[in-house]
């Protein structure tokens, strides 16, 4: 039997197998060194989410002023708020939002932001908290009005301030046509005026101004809209995937696990099940230094990340296990040590292995780069776990099977023959 | 003949599946009633779409040991859900004493909200001695049932401590009368039921009768779940609740989702010619027959974990495909035919397909037996998949790669095969025709006797000629 495709031809895997070996130790030890390094100087060696450790919430209630087209700016300013908070020398607190969403509907409508504690609970209760109510309720409770400005006859500007609010009150219009001649300091001003509806407020200057003056005459035409919501303080919450979801899911895995084993020893060998098992703990292990390495936060996203390996990983190596199984058993195969066998039927469905995995990262790949936020945490792992998945089913477990096997066999008296194994090569 | 009919197989499978693509994503009107798409009927998760959320605030006094009662009621607080059916509830501790409960999109979230609100108080009573046999506390679960007997009931089951003294006083005081008093939260205590003690009852089960409808005993039963929880909840605040992963999330995700399935397409169509083509359609089949079952199957909700059951069971069928044609290469190379190769290529590949299925349907198993709410959801996805994966690609793949095949069978191009060093110049295939041949004989042989059948003259023999 001669196969001259280089996809085919026999790479001896099996006997590099303490490279293989190697890489994944490598990288479990960088690991630890991350993690040391992680814990020493950010104080938590692994980014566990809010899921896992709980947090804080703020409930932010808009009432009517919240609409689906000023949801994306309300949520981009309430997260560069708690991105941007830093203490008295100007150091980031580290606050990051977890989740913004929205709840209920019309006057009951409000903003439920989840972020993570970026200290103690004193620390928390009271700096952070106050700090970010007093922040938000300072930026988002306002009504900031749209500006169109234009130059018109005789070298002078108009700038036509639209609100999405009625100034019908005589005092706020006043208030603002002040705050506007504030701003206008300098500039000859010849009417300030309201529209009927008191919606639009229109600034005729007798000399143009500049792009900057219109920015400032924005600032002051804003009107502080302190209450019209609320800022609720900062209150802590509890993780939402509890340890008991986190043990019932262990245990979930485990018992999937020695069933697994169970199946596989009573298909094929105990041999085949443990290199298999063993290739599955390589996989996850291998998504967790991912995630510990690159500082990645595990949320419960993570673990149904896991269990998908978990089933990937077993499907990968099955099917490479088949074909040692079929191979074995083969005529041409009798005699012939277990590393050759393994490294034939590696080489043989070697392709498939790596279409296989190409097609599914062409999926997952997707989800990676088109997925918000969340679904990224979510899809990276996976994909991790999809090439070390590849790789274990290649390059460990065959060599384990196969090393295991031989030793058996050396242990017996009647050891294989060299020159035959060589012969069924040609 | 064999050509035209695998011809007319591929024509009503490409109509049948553009027809299931049409029903997958499009919905529209007939007549008066609106035809809802499958995508569109699938129900979603907290994750994905949102649903709602309720916070409740302890109202006790006590605030002795509070966090760990506070502890105790949510663990309780979400068995009481999940038994209702909303496994994917979440329930967070806001503060000291408040909860969080969000559940995803209900018919009518505020009537079990509310219930859980209005706790109820229960106690068993002697009307002889005025004594008092259970209360809440010795109560574990409280089922709504119906009895052919009774009618609607609450059926109770009880803690150890509270079936020995059940037991105790109902064989103590055979034919005297015991009293059941309910008393809702914010009302006054009521008599609900007054019975005869016919016998001693053991076991720890005992019976509410006397309920007027199921809606009646169902409420009376989650009032005494809520009762018996370690802190009184007061409803503060319920709303609905968009989804926690951001509206875009499932937008984006079905977009990745058709794009990256087109690339699979385009790769396997340009990796394995015709074979990726019966690929692609099989992949496509299954696409709309999960679509279609995501739809219909009770109690199915999908979540991102779902989701992610979904890409694996979909990388598990392209998979089968490509070890089926991967087989079907190897054997090729190997001398034999193109038809011989397809058909000992889904032989030689079933059992590795199988054993690999297999395997990871016990992991789904498991996950759906032991794991909880997003978990669970991620097996049911799971297991629906596979067993869809095995159907489109041992199935769906086979009879349309014999399809193809029929059609033609002398040109490895179509199929991307080619000879291995040693069997350049065999030529299997010419010797397949043969086999074609023969085989379209006792094709033709059978539809003769159909014919013979339904008494229609018609000259078979020409109709065998045609294949040549």
């Amino acid at each position: 039997m001669k196969i001259s495709n280089l996809l085919e031809k026999d790479f001896h895997l099996v006997e590099k197998k303490k490279i293989f070996f190697l890489i994944p130790v490598a990288i479990v030890v960088v690991t630890a060194i991350f993690m040391l390094v992680y814990g020493l100087v950010l104080g938590s060696p692994v980014n566990l989410g809010i899921d896992f450790t709980g947090g804080y919430s703020i409930d932010i209630t808009l009432g009517t002023k919240l609409t689906d087209d000023n949801r994306a700016v309300y949520e981009r300013q309430i997260n560069e708020i708690f991105e941007d908070l830093s203490d008295e020398n100007g150091e980031s607190y580290g606050l990051k939002v977890s989740s913004i969403q929205l709840q209920g509907e019309a006057e009951s409508a409000s903003l439920h932001v989840l972020y993570n504690a970026a200290g103690d609970e004193r620390l928390m209760d009271e700096v952070i908290n106050p700090a970010l109510q007093q922040k938000i309720q300072a930026a988002i409770f306002k009504i900031v009005p749209s500006v169109a400005h234009e130059s018109v006859s005789g070298g002078g500007s108009k700038i036509v301030l639209s609100y999405n609010f009625s100034l019908a009150v005589d005092s706020t219009f006043t208030d603002v046509q002040k705050a506007i001649r504030g701003a206008l300091d300098g500039t000859a001003v010849d009417s300030i005026e309201r529209s009927e509806d008191a919606r639009t407020v229109t600034v005729v200057t007798s000399s143009p101004v500049t792009d900057e003056i219109v920015s400032k005459v924005v600032e002051a035409a804003t009107i502080d809209d302190r209450f019209s919501g609320l800022v609720s303080p900062g209150n802590t919450t509890s993780a939402s995937f509890s340890a008991e979801l986190l043990w019932s899911a262990l245990a979930a895995i485990l018992a999937s696990v020695v069933l697994m084993l169970v199946y596989i020893a009573f298909r094929f060998e105990l041999t085949s099940g443990l290199s298999a098992i063993i290739a599955l703990f390589h996989d996850i292990l291998i998504m967790f230094c991912f995630m510990v390495i690159f500082h990645i936060e595990i949320n419960s996203t993570f673990i149904a990340a896991l269990i998908t390996i978990l089933g990937y990983s077993i499907n990968n190596t099955i099917i490479i296990f088949d074909r040692v199984r079929e191979n074995n058993k083969s005529m041409y195969a009798s005699g012939s040590s277990a590393t050759f066998i393994a490294n034939k039927s590696v080489s043989e469905t070697l392709m498939r292995s790596i279409n296989t995995a190409l097609t599914t990262l062409l999926t997952i790949g997707m989800v990676a780069i088109l997925g918000v936020r969340d679904i990224k945490i979510f899809a990276l792992p996976i994909i991790i776990g999809l090439l070390a998945g590849t790789y274990s089913s290649i390059c460990i477990s065959p060599a384990i099977w196969a090393s295991w096997k031989d030793r058996k066999k050396k242990d017996k008296p009647s050891e294989p023959k060299k020159e035959l194994k060589k012969a069924a090569t040609v | 003949m064999k050509k035209k009919s695998s011809i007319v197989k591929l024509s009503i499978i490409g109509v049948v599946l553009i027809i299931g693509i049409v029903l997958s994503f499009c919905s529209f009107d007939i007549g008066l009633t609106t035809y809802k798409s499958f995508a569109s009927s699938i129900s979603l998760g907290l994750d994905l779409k949102g649903g709602v959320y309720a916070v409740y605030e302890a109202v006790d006094d006590n605030t002795e040991n509070l966090d760990e009662r506070m502890e105790g009621t949510r663990t309780m607080l979400l068995n009481l859900l999940v038994q209702k059916g909303y496994t994917e509830a979440t329930i967070v501790k806001e503060g000291t004493t408040r909860l969080r409960v969000e559940v995803p999109d209900v018919d009518n979230p505020s009537e079990i909200f509310d219930i859980i609100g209005k706790p109820a108080s229960i106690r068993f009573v002697l009307d002889s001695s005025n004594e008092q046999v259970i209360t809440g506390e010795h109560i574990i679960s409280a089922e709504a049932g119906y009895t052919t007997q009774d009618g609607y009931v609450v059926q109770l089951s009880l803690n150890s401590e509270g079936a020995d003294k059940f037991y105790e006083a109902t064989s103590n005081h055979v034919n005297e009368y015991m009293s059941i008093y309910v008393q809702v939260q914010g009302e006054e205590e009521q008599r609900i039921s007054q019975a005869t003690i016919s016998t001693a009852i053991a076991g720890g089960r005992a019976v509410i009768n006397g309920m007027g409808s199921y809606e009646a005993a169902k409420n009376l039963a989650d009032q005494i779940m809520s009762g018996t929880f370690e802190v009184r909840l007061a409803l503060m605040d319920s709303s609905t609740v968009s989804a926690t992963l951001g509206e875009q999330a499932l937008f984006y995700g079905l977009l990745a989702g058709i794009i990256g399935l087109a690339l699979v397409i385009i790769f396997l169509c340009v990796f394995y010619r015709l074979l990726g083509v019966t690929a692609s359609i099989s992949l496509m089949i299954y696409g709309v027959l999960m679509l279609f079952f995501l739809a219909v199957l009770p109690g199915v909700q999908l979540t991102l974990p779902g989701i992610a059951g979904i890409i694996l069971s979909l990388g598990m069928a392209v998979d089968a495909n490509v070890v089926i044609y991967e087989r079907m290469k190897f054997e090729y190379k190997n001398g034999k035919s193109i038809m011989a190769s397809s058909y000992a290529g889904f032989r030689r590949a079933t059992m590795a397909i199988i054993d690999s299925n297999v395997t990871t349907i016990i992991a789904g198993i498991m996950l759906f037996i032991f794991g909880t709410g997003s978990i669970r959801g991620f097996a049911i996805t799971l297991l629906l998949g596979i067993v869809l994966s095995l159907f489109t690609s041992m199935l769906v793949s086979r009879f349309l790669v014999r399809c193809f095949v029929n059609i033609n069978s002398t040109n490895p191009k179509l199929y991307g095969f080619k000879r291995g060093k040693g069997f350049e110049n065999v030529d299997a295939d010419k010797t397949d025709v043969a086999v074609q041949r023969k085989m379209d004989e006792e094709e033709a042989l059978k539809e003769e006797k159909k014919r013979a059948k339904k008494n229609k003259d018609k000259n078979a023999g020409g109709l065998a000629n045609e294949n040549i």
